[in-house]
């Protein structure tokens, strides 16, 4: 019986540090998906991850292959944000396409991004100008 | 007119449909009258069923192949200029392919259980016959309306299609990692076919999971392999230099496998012990559930991920079906609890069942931290509108403890006997492994691998692969002395003869070469990217990268631009290739890498950006990935290791049983 309850104990123990793990992981982990206009909105503060959908707006993308800047301005129709990252782009980054980026607003507002994320999905469909991004499928 | 492959595909499917239902009826009659007539009318009716939707499926590529474009099917995933070995393969490129794929191999396994496993137990398997008549009706039903038609006709015939997703059409790993993962996914319903026909007849025994133990196997090892051949077709296509990424549909296939490991374990306590039988039920009934849940999660477009094909009607009438599964399985699970008395208590917390039974907590809580990262975000947006995702940061710091916690067990588990464990039992085991753990860690150590998490794995990679190595060691050395066999002999005996347990032991290995894999893989990469102009060349890890320009290629399907580097030092003298795909239909380029593989490491390269006015220069990215190989290595070892285990062992005689398993019969 004493061995059965140290066993149970154990169980449980374990159950409840892993989850415990998971739910604080969790709340840091999320990184919210939001168009310019909402991030200005809600005011998201310089140094939240967060990821951005919109369009590259026509003759804004800059990319010097020499000091590897990467500049271009996402906007949702409404509202424009200067993105700015290190590295190409992904290969067929367009002007006027969409985009998703992920990274963190600066303190000027600019957005920082680590990744111009490049989903090689002929599905996948950036949000339109002046909606909210969905993870639908409209 | 002659009919068309579509004409045919529809009509055969059409006619399977009645048959499925017949076969529902007749197998449930059979079951309850124990009637010989209509199980008999059940058996064709599956064998039919069977031979009409793998036609269907036949005449899919039958019209595939001869590009019949008036099939809208055809028209979107296949192009006159499609290579033919991507021809055939599109019959999985897209949903409606898929599912009808999945119907044919469950129809197959509906056949099989007819034929092969309602003799063995007559009424067990004709009621676990009705179980399976009912899925395939109802993937029938997928097939032959408008959610999942795969014949639909186009409203114009187009001159030529589309050509497959073009990201389909780069490897041909395609081949493979689809159906893997869809025969591991539907080879399941048979022991949970075999679960539910038990718990509706009120068994309460373990003949249902006796009969369906090396179905439940030969299931996991697909679906293991077509796990990691996804990860090798990510890593050889989609140009990132990695190959797991927490993608939902990545989390849908590893979550039916996370349980399923569980399951193939806590079976043996259930066989050996008598115990945990309600346990091995629910795990079925969650292995099973949570292949639909992917299937749904993954194809109704419900989450964002790059393998959700496009929104469809198929997506309600999964969940329907899941909820189904779900709430009739835990009803009939709940009412025959009464009768699932597990003959006995797990013991001391030292012994084989409770680590067995600690590995299965571990598992548990692996697969719904996995469900919770996946989900979540559908919870938050259902609660608060907020869109968000689930980033990788979550999935790593959460399941790499959990498996390491795994890998722990998987070594000491195996290396204590039932019941429980004496001190001098515990001595003879684990001298040798711990020792070689404590070389794991010098060794990470020394070869400068950064990292707790990396120091850890490698220590109990070498803990593990001790203890396979001691088992191996003492069973050839006991052969070697009871028959005289030569070393290699009885090695081999071993495999052949006790195949479960060594087979066991070999995926072990498998196990360890993937963590090994994976630690060092993600821990010491080395990565840079360079924009040069040709004739330039650079170092990395050792390697010299020389660039001598950019080249057109034309091929009828596609157009590439490719990146000429010539690769040296570290031994190796090779040209690589990484290219930018164009295909005709498509708006994106797509990446192809160019890489060069090792047993020591991999050179990984990509064409990430160039000049598109004049092609001066290039922008390329250069990954030294170490032993990034010995991951497909390990799967292919887990793959052998089930392929050991799930063989027929020949008869044993009655005097070499073990002791434990048949005392009264030694000396007979």
């Amino acid at each position: 019986m004493g061995a059965r309850r140290v066993l149970l104990i154990a169980v449980l123990a374990a159950a409840v540090l892993i989850g415990f793990v998971a739910v604080q992981n969790l709340a840091s982990s999320a990184v919210y998906y939001l168009t310019p206009t909402e991030a200005r909105e809600r005011g998201v503060a310089a140094g939240t991850a967060a990821r951005l959908g919109g369009q590259v707006e026509t003759g804004s993308l800059r990319y010097d292959p020499q000091t590897r800047d990467l500049r271009f301005v996402l906007t949702d129709g409404t509202t424009r944000v200067t993105v700015i990252g290190t590295g190409a782009p992904p290969a067929l980054l367009r002007e006027g396409a969409g985009a998703v980026v992920e990274g963190t607003f600066a303190p000027d507002g600019t957005f920082r991004a680590t990744a111009v994320i490049a989903k090689h999905d002929e599905q996948y469909a950036p949000p339109s100008p002046g909606t909210t991004p969905s993870h639908r499928v409209p | 007119m002659t009919p068309s492959f579509a004409d045919l595909g529809t009509a055969a499917l059409r006619a399977a449909l009645p048959l499925a239902i017949w076969g529902i009826g007749a197998a449930a009659y059979a079951a309850a009258k124990r009637d010989g007539r209509a199980l008999a009318s059940a058996r064709w009716a599956a064998l039919i069923t069977f031979l009409l939707v793998a036609s269907a499926a036949l005449a899919m590529v039958g019209a595939l192949v001869t590009h019949d474009f008036s099939v809208a099917y055809v028209a979107k995933n296949n192009a006159l200029e499609t290579p033919p070995f991507f021809t055939v393969i599109s019959l999985w490129a897209a949903l409606e392919g898929s599912i009808l794929l999945w119907t044919a191999i469950l129809a197959g396994a509906t056949a099989y259980v007819a034929w092969r496993g309602t003799p063995a137990l007559p009424r067990l398997g004709t009621t676990a016959l009705a179980v399976l008549f009912t899925m395939v009706t109802f993937f029938l039903l997928l097939v032959t309306t408008p959610a999942a038609d795969p014949f639909v006709r186009s409203e114009i015939v187009p001159l030529n299609g589309n050509g497959p997703n073009p990201l389909l059409q780069n490897h041909p790993l395609m081949g493979l990692h689809p159906p893997l993962l869809y025969l591991g996914y539907v080879l399941f319903s048979v022991p949970f076919a075999y679960a539910i026909a038990s718990l509706i007849l009120g068994e309460g025994g373990d003949r249902w999971l006796v009969a369906t133990r090396r179905f439940a196997l030969v299931s996991w090892a697909l679906l293991g392999v077509g796990i990691v051949a996804g990860a090798w077709w990510s890593y050889a296509v989609l140009g990132w230099g990695g190959y797991w990424a927490w993608d939902p549909v990545e989390n849908a296939a590893i979550m039916p496998w996370l349980v399923a490991t569980a399951y193939l374990h806590s079976v043996m306590v259930e066989e050996k012990r008598r115990l945990l039988r309600s346990w091995n039920l629910s795990l079925v009934i969650a292995t099973f559930a949570l292949t639909i849940l992917g299937t749904f999660l993954t194809r109704s477009g419900v989450v964002n991920s790059v393998h959700a094909f496009t929104q469809s009607a198929i997506g309600p009438l999964l969940l329907g079906y899941l909820v189904a599964i779900v709430v009739l399985s835990v009803g009939l699970l709940l009412w025959r609890m009464p009768t699932l008395r597990d003959a006995g208590a797990v013991g001391a917390p030292l012994s084989r069942e409770a680590i067995f039974l600690f590995q299965n907590v571990v598992f548990v809580a692996a697969t719904l931290t996995v469900l919770l990262g996946t989900l979540y975000p559908l919870i938050a947006e259902a609660l608060s509108g907020a869109q968000l995702s689930i980033g990788r940061p979550y999935f790593d710091r959460v399941e790499v403890p959990l498996a390491l916690a795994l890998l722990f067990l998987m070594g000491i588990g195996p290396q204590l006997p039932w019941h429980g464990a004496s001190r001098a039992t515990l001595e003879r085991q684990f001298t040798a492994p711990i020792v070689a753990s404590a070389g794991g860690a010098l060794l990470a150590v020394a070869t400068g691998l950064g990292g707790a998490f990396a120091v850890l794995t490698y220590a109990l990679a070498a803990f593990v692969a001790a203890t396979v190595v001691q088992e191996f060691a003492r069973g050839i050395r006991a052969r070697r002395t009871l028959h005289g066999e030569s070393a290699g002999t009885a090695f081999a005996n071993l495999l052949r003869r006790s195949g479960r347990r060594y087979g066991g032991y070999v995926v072990h290995l498998g196990i360890v070469l993937v963590a090994v894999a994976v630690a060092t893989s993600q821990s010491k990469t080395v990565e840079i990217e360079r924009t040069v102009r040709a004739g330039d060349r650079f170092d990395v890890a050792g390697y010299t990268v020389s660039f001598n320009g950019l080249r057109d290629v034309k091929e009828p399907q596609r157009d590439l631009l490719v990146g000429d580097l010539a690769i040296t030092g570290n031994g190796a003298d090779e040209r690589l290739r990484p290219a930018l795909v164009f295909y005709p239909h498509a708006t994106q380029a797509v990446g192809s890498p160019g890489i060069s593989a090792g047993l020591r490491d991999d050179l990984y390269t990509i064409l990430i950006a160039y000049d598109t006015s004049a092609q001066t220069w290039a922008t390329i990215r250069v990954l030294v990935i170490p032993l990034v190989s010995w991951l497909w290595l390990g799967g292919a070892v887990v793959g052998l290791g089930a392929v050991i285990a799930a063989l027929p062992q020949p008869k044993r005689r009655e005097a070499l049983r073990p002791l434990a398993e048949a005392p009264a019969t030694v000396g007979d």
